[in-house]
C-alpha cells in the first residue's frame, strides 16, 4: 500500500521520520530535547530506592495476628500491583520509548530508567513482601490466581494490547519499510494510544491497588510494607505525569475531528477497564466489605489519570477514605530514624569546596571562655 | 470491617491536613482528642471507689512497688494527688493524649484497660523521686503537672512500677582493642538493648583493617566486622518485640578506616557491608579542618602501631590531634597512609544527604569548652551528651578479677519546656524540681551488670537538663527565629538556666559532703570555669518585657558562685544536656527541643503508629511559622551557637535542607557550625521540594 501524502503539517518534533536516519549521533544534555525531561530526570534519579532498604520484619507481629481474609485481600491486592509492575517494565515503557525517533536520547533514558525501577524495583519489591509474609506454597498459589482471574488477565489485555499495536508499528517502520500499511498519522495515533494506556496504568490502575496498603498504614499498621508503597506511590507519581505530557504534545498536533475520535476511543477504554476493575474489586473486597470505598477511590484515580493526559475529569467529587488521602501525600515525612527509613533521602549533588568557604566575616558568638 | 470500623479520633486527626499536606481544619484535631477520651480512653479506664482503694489493688497486684508509698501517710499521697487533679489539665492535642495512653500509662496486663490517668502518672513520678520529703513532693508535682519540665521517657513511664525497665536509657562505651574488650561491649550492648538503652560506642581505638594481630601482619578486620556484630546485636536484643535496639558508632576520622566506615551506610552498599540499623558519628579534630583549609592532604595513622610506639590507646591520642599530628607523621614507626580532607568532608556531606548520617562532633570545640581534666571522645546517640571516658580493658573470662574497669558513661535527662518555665516565671524551681528527680535516678540506679557504666554513676552522677518548647514559645510572642530579639532571649534564659544549675549542684555537695570525681583538677576547683561569665540581663525591648518581673542572677551573684563552687564543689560532674525529645514532646504540646520545626502539621510515622501532630499555637500565629527547611541555617546555627555557651554538654541540633541544596552549601554549614563554637551536629534531615514546587507541570 502505497504511503497517503501528509494531510497537514506536523509539527516538527513530533514528526516521525520514515526511515529512520542512517547516521548514528549520542545523547548530548548539555542541549535541551524540551522544557521538562532533563527535570524528570533529575527527580527520577533523586528518588532511587532498592527494595532492600527496608526491613519488613517488624511487620509481621501485626501480620501473623490479622483474619484470613484480610491477610488474603491484603496479598491479591500486591498481586495486582505485580502483574502491572511487570509488564510495564518489560513492555509498556519500553514499547513507548522504542517508538520515539532515534534522536530523542534523553527521553529514552528517562522512560527506560522508568521502566527499570518499575520491573526491578517495584515489582521485585512485591516479592520481598510476599516472600516475607506468606509461606512458599501460598506465594505460587497466589500466582496461579493471578493467571487464571479473568479480570486481571482482561486488564492486561487491553492494556498490553495498545502497546502491541505500537510494539508493531515501530518494528514495521524500523526494520520492514514494505510492509508499512499505516500513515504517519496513524503511526502517531499509535504512540499516543499506547502512552493513554501507560497513564491509565499508572496514574489509576496502581493507585486503586494502593488504597489496602494505604488503609493500613494510616492506622500504623504494616508500616513496613507501607513505606515500600510510599516510596513506589512517589515514583508512580511522576511516572504518569511524564507519559501525560508527552502523550499531550502528540495529542494536540490533531486535528478537532480526530481528537474527538481518540477521545471517544478513550473513553471506551476507560469504561471497559473500569467494569473489569470493579469486579476484580468485588472479588477481592467484598468479604471484607470495602468494595464500595475502594470504587470512590478507584474514581477519584480515574479523573487524575485523565487530568494527567489534559482532560477533565468525568467522575463527580466524592470524598475518599482520609486515611488513605492523606497516605498519598508524598511529602517528606518526618520519621523516627529508629523505626522507619523514610521517603525524604536521595542522591546528593556534589560541588566542590572552595579555598573562600572556610572564612567567616559574622562575628563568633561560640563561647571566647576556655 | 468497612470504614465504619477505623476509629473516629483517628479519621478525625486525619482531616487535619487536605491531601497536598496543607493545613485544612484544626479544630477538627481537637475534635479527636474529645472523641478518643469519650469513646476510648474513659471507656477503658478502670474504675475504683477512692484513692486508697485504686493503690492497694496496684500495690497488691504487683503493678506498683509498695516501698515508695510506705515512705508517706494516705493523707499525704492524697495530697499530692489533689494537687495534680485540682490543676484540672486536659491535653491539647491528640497526638499528645494518644502518646501518653499508648505510651507511658500504666496497663492492665491484659492490655485492655488503663490503670492510669496523666495526674497519676506525674503523682507516682514526684512521690517516689521525693523519697519521703513532702515539700519536695509537693514542688515536684506542681511542676509536673503545670508542665514546666518532664523527666526523661524512661524516668516518666517506669518510676514507681514494680516489674519496669531502668530510669535511665542513654550510654556509652568505649570499646578497647582486644577479644575481650569486643566480646563485652557486644555483650553490654544487649544488655543494655534489652532494658531500652540507646548506646553509643567508640570504636576509635580499635586496630585498623589490615594491621597485625599478635605478630603477624596484615590480619586484622578492623571496624566494620565489628560493626556488623553490633548491628546484629542491637536487632536481636529488642525489647520483646516492641522496639528494636538503638545504638550508634563513632569513628575518630584520624582512623585509617574512616573511609570504609562511611561507606557502610550508602545507598548501593552490597548487604554484606551494610549496616541497616546503627547510627553512625565521626569525630573530627580541629587539625582536619585546618589541613582542609589549606587543601593539603592528611595523614591517618594506625592504631595498633601507634599503641605499640607510645603505650597509648589510639582514641586518647586522636582526640588531642593539634599536640600529636606532627610528632606522629614524623615518626616512621607509625603506620600511615594519607587521604584528602577536602574529599571526605564532601563523602560526609553526600553521606548525610543520602541517609541523614553521620553525627558530627566536633572535637576541639568540644574539648575547649570542657572544664573537666579528662577529654571527651566521643558522644551518644542523640549527640547532647559530652562526657569524657576512660578506656576498660577486660581480662580473660576466669580472671574477672584483673578487669580493669575505667569509665564509661549513663546519663539521667529531663527537659524544661521553655514556654510554660517562662509564662509561670519558675526558671529557677523548674531546673532545681528537674534536678531533684535526675538526682533520684542517679541514686537509685545501679546497673552493676555493665561495670564502667556503674562506676561512672557512682563517682559522677552526670546529669542533663534539656529544653524543649524554643520555636512554639517564639512563634506566640511573634519573635522570628534566629532575629536579634531571638538571640537576646536564648542567652539571658540559659545564662539563667546554668546558673541555678551550678547553684543547687553546689548546695547538694555542701549538704551532702559529695563532690563529683576529681573535681579538684577540674575549671570548677580553680575558677577559671568562671571567666567572662557574669550577668545577662536582656537588651531589646521585647525580650526585657518577657523577663519582666523574673529575678536573674547578677554579677555579684556570680561572683558569689564562683566562690562556694571552689569551697563546697558540685555534686554533678554534669548538668545540662539538650536532648531531641520527639515522643515526649508531644504529651508536652511543646515544639522538639531548640530547633526549628519541620512541618506546620507533622505526620509523625513512628514503627507501630501514624498520627497528626499540628505545632502548639498555629491557631494564633501562623504567619510567624517558618519551617525549618526553608529558614536560613546560617541564622539556626547563630542561635544554637548562643545557647551553647552555657551548655555544659552538648545540644541536639538537626540541619534541615533541601533538595536543592549541593553537598558544597551543607559543608559551609559545617565549617560555619565549627566557626560559632558548634559542638555536635546530629541528623540532616532533607526534604524533596514536590514536583509541582521544581517546574510547572501544569497538568
Amino acid at each position: 500500500m502505497a504511503r497517503q501524502p501528509l494531510k497537514r503539517k506536523i509539527e516538527e518534533k513530533v514528526k516521525p521520520q520514515f526511515p529512520q536516519p542512517v547516521d548514528f549521533d549520542g545523547a548530548n544534555w548539555n542541549e535541551m530535547e524540551d522544557d521538562y525531561t532533563q527535570l524528570f530526570y533529575e527527580q527520577n534519579l533523586s528518588q532511587f530506592w532498592r527494595p532492600e532498604d527496608i526491613s519488613l520484619q517488624s511487620d509481621l507481629n501485626v501480620w501473623d495476628i490479622l483474619p484470613e481474609e484480610v491477610k488474603d485481600a491484603y496479598s491479591k491486592n500486591l498481586l495486582v500491583l505485580t502483574f502491572l509492575d511487570t509488564y510495564q517494565g518489560d513492555i509498556g515503557m519500553p514499547v513507548v520509548s522504542r517508538s520515539l525517533d532515534d534522536r530523542f536520547h534523553q527521553r529514552k533514558a528517562v522512560l527506560n530508567f522508568m521502566a527499570a525501577m518499575e520491573n526491578a524495583v517495584h515489582a521485585k519489591s512485591y516479592s520481598n513482601i510476599f516472600m516475607t509474609f506468606l509461606p512458599s506454597h501460598k506465594i505460587s498459589e497466589l500466582f496461579t490466581w493471578g493467571n487464571k482471574n479473568d479480570n486481571l488477565q482482561n486488564i492486561m489485555s487491553l492494556i498490553v494490547g495498545a502497546y502491541e499495536v505500537l510494539d508493531r508499528y515501530t518494528y514495521v517502520r524500523n526494520y520492514d519499510p514494505e510492509k508499512v500499511d499505516f500513515t504517519e498519522e496513524e503511526f502517531l495515533e499509535a504512540q499516543w494510544k499506547a502512552m493513554c494506556a501507560s497513564v491509565f496504568l499508572e496514574s489509576w490502575l496502581f493507585y486503586s491497588g494502593f488504597y489496602y496498603p494505604l488503609y493500613f498504614y494510616g492506622q500504623g499498621k504494616l508500616m513496613q510494607a507501607g513505606e515500600i508503597i510510599n516510596l513506589i506511590l512517589r515514583d508512580e507519581s511522576i511516572h504518569g505525569l511524564y507519559v501525560g505530557k508527552l502523550s499531550q504534545e502528540i495529542f494536540e498536533t490533531f486535528d478537532a475531528e480526530k481528537q474527538e475520535e481518540l477521545k471517544g476511543w478513550m473513553f471506551n477504554l476507560l469504561h471497559k477497564l473500569y467494569k473489569e476493575t470493579s469486579e476484580l474489586i468485588e472479588t477481592i473486597y467484598d468479604p471484607l466489605d470495602l468494595s464500595h470505598d475502594v470504587k470512590i477511590f478507584v474514581r477519584y484515580n480515574a479523573n487524575k489519570a485523565l487530568m494527567n493526559l489534559g482532560f477533565d475529569p468525568v467522575y463527580p467529587h466524592e470524598e475518599v477514605n482520609p486515611l488513605v488521602i492523606n497516605g498519598l501525600n508524598t511529602e517528606t515525612k518526618t520519621h523516627d530514624f529508629f523505626s522507619m527509613k523514610g521517603t525524604g533521602y536521595q542522591k546528593m549533588k556534589t560541588e566542590a569546596l572552595k579555598d573562600s568557604d572556610f572564612v567567616f566575616d559574622q562575628p563568633a558568638r561560640g563561647a571566647k571562655i576556655s | 470491617m468497612d470504614r465504619n470500623m477505623v476509629p473516629e479520633w483517628i479519621l478525625l486527626n486525619n482531616q487535619v491536613i487536605d491531601e497536598n499536606g496543607g493545613i485544612k481544619d484544626l479544630n477538627k484535631d481537637k475534635e479527636a482528642v474529645k472523641s478518643y477520651f469519650l469513646n476510648y480512653i474513659n471507656k477503658k479506664t478502670q474504675f475504683f471507689h477512692s484513692l486508697e482503694e485504686k493503690l492497694e489493688y496496684l500495690v497488691e497486684n504487683e503493678y506498683y512497688e509498695a516501698e515508695f508509698l510506705k515512705l508517706y501517710t494516705q493523707e499525704q499521697i492524697a495530697e499530692i494527688y489533689d494537687i495534680a487533679y485540682q490543676a484540672k489539665f486536659r491535653f491539647p492535642t491528640y497526638m499528645g493524649a494518644f502518646k501518653f495512653y499508648n505510651d507511658y500509662a500504666l496497663k492492665s496486663r491484659d492490655g485492655n484497660n488503663f490503670l492510669e490517668r496523666y495526674e497519676d502518672r506525674l503523682s507516682i513520678n514526684a512521690l517516689y523521686h521525693a523519697s519521703g520529703d513532702m515539700d519536695k513532693a509537693r514542688r515536684l508535682i506542681r511542676a509536673l503537672i503545670a508542665q514546666d519540665f518532664t523527666p526523661a521517657t524512661p524516668t516518666l513511664l517506669n518510676t514507681g512500677k514494680r516489674h519496669r525497665g531502668e530510669f535511665v536509657s542513654c550510654f556509652l562505651l568505649e570499646a578497647g582493642d582486644s577479644l575481650n574488650d569486643i566480646s563485652r561491649i557486644g555483650e553490654f550492648s544487649m544488655q543494655l538493648s534489652k532494658i531500652g538503652g540507646g548506646v553509643a560506642i567508640n570504636l576509635t581505638n580499635l586496630r585498623a583493617k589490615g594491621e597485625s594481630i599478635k605478630g603477624i601482619p596484615n590480619v586484622s578486620k578492623g571496624v566494620i566486622g565489628v560493626m556488623k556484630l553490633l548491628d546484629n546485636n542491637f536487632r536481636y536484643a529488642d525489647q520483646m518485640g516492641q522496639r528494636t535496639g538503638a545504638g550508634a558508632v563513632y569513628l575518630n576520622v584520624f582512623h585509617p578506616d574512616i573511609e570504609d566506615f562511611l561507606q557502610t551506610k550508602k545507598l548501593n552498599a552490597d548487604d554484606d557491608i551494610r549496616i541497616k540499623t546503627l547510627s553512625m558519628g565521626v569525630v573530627i579534630p580541629d587539625k582536619m579542618i585546618e589541613l582542609a583549609r589549606e587543601n593539603k592532604e592528611m595523614y591517618v595513622f594506625y592504631p595498633h602501631t601507634v599503641f605499640k610506639e607510645y603505650g597509648k590507646d589510639f582514641a586518647d591520642i586522636a582526640i588531642e590531634m593539634d599536640k600529636w599530628y606532627d610528632e606522629l607523621a614524623e615518626n616512621p614507626n607509625v603506620r600511615k597512609r594519607k587521604i584528602n580532607p577536602r574529599k571526605l568532608l564532601d563523602q560526609i556531606a553526600t553521606l548525610q544527604g543520602e541517609s541523614g548520617y553521620p553525627y558530627i562532633m566536633f572535637a576541639d570545640n568540644v574539648n575547649n569548652q570542657n572544664p573537666l581534666a579528662d577529654k571527651v571522645k566521643f558522644s551518644n546517640l542523640c549527640t547532647e551528651i559530652l562526657q569524657p571516658t576512660i578506656t576498660s580493658h577486660y581480662a580473660d573470662y576466669d580472671k574477672k578479677e584483673q578487669d580493669d574497669i575505667g569509665l564509661d558513661i549513663s546519663c539521667n535527662l529531663a527537659s524544661g519546656h521553655m514556654g510554660n518555665m517562662m509564662k509561670h516565671k519558675t526558671i529557677k524551681e523548674t531546673v532545681r524540681a528537674a534536678m531533684d528527680i535526675m538526682n533520684s535516678v542517679s541514686t537509685k540506679t545501679d546497673i552493676s551488670y555493665v561495670p564502667a557504666v556503674a562506676k561512672a554513676n557512682r563517682l559522677n552522677r552526670s546529669i542533663g537538663f534539656g529544653i524543649m518548647g524554643h520555636h512554639g514559645y517564639i512563634v506566640e510572642n511573634y519573635i522570628a527565629y534566629g532575629s536579634e530579639e531571638n538571640i537576646d532571649l536564648i542567652d539571658v534564659f540559659f545564662n539563667s538556666v546554668n546558673y541555678y544549675s551550678l547553684e543547687y549542684s553546689m548546695e547538694l555537695a555542701k549538704e551532702t559532703g559529695q563532690k563529683f570525681y576529681r573535681f579538684e583538677q577540674s575549671k570548677y576547683a580553680d575558677g577559671s570555669y568562671f571567666k567572662g561569665r557574669g550577668e545577662i540581663l536582656p537588651k531589646t525591648d521585647k525580650v526585657k518585657a518577657l523577663f519582666d518581673d523574673m529575678q536573674l542572677p547578677t554579677n555579684e551573684d556570680w561572683k558569689l558562685l564562683k566562690e562556694n563552687v571552689k569551697k563546697y564543689g558540685l555534686y554533678n560532674s554534669h548538668r545540662l544536656a539538650i536532648a531531641p525529645n520527639g515522643s515526649i514532646g508531644y504529651v508536652m504540646s511543646a515544639t522538639p527541643s531548640l530547633t526549628p520545626v519541620k512541618q506546620l502539621v507533622e505526620e509523625r510515622t513512628y514503627g507501630n503508629s501514624k498520627t497528626y501532630f499540628p505545632m502548639p499555637a498555629l491557631d494564633v500565629a501562623e504567619f510567624m511559622y517558618e519551617t525549618a527547611y526553608r529558614m536560613d541555617n546560617f541564622k539556626i546555627i547563630d542561635v544554637i551557637a548562643t545557647a551553647q555557651k552555657h551548655v555544659d554538654q552538648g545540644i541536639s541540633f538537626e540541619l534541615g535542607i533541601t533538595s536543592e541544596e549541593t553537598t558544597r552549601d551543607l559543608q559551609k554549614y559545617y565549617l560555619y557550625a565549627h566557626y560559632q563554637g558548634i559542638k555536635t551536629l546530629y541528623y540532616t534531615r532533607t526534604q524533596k521540594l514536590k514536583i509541582d514546587e521544581c517546574e510547572s507541570c501544569a497538568v
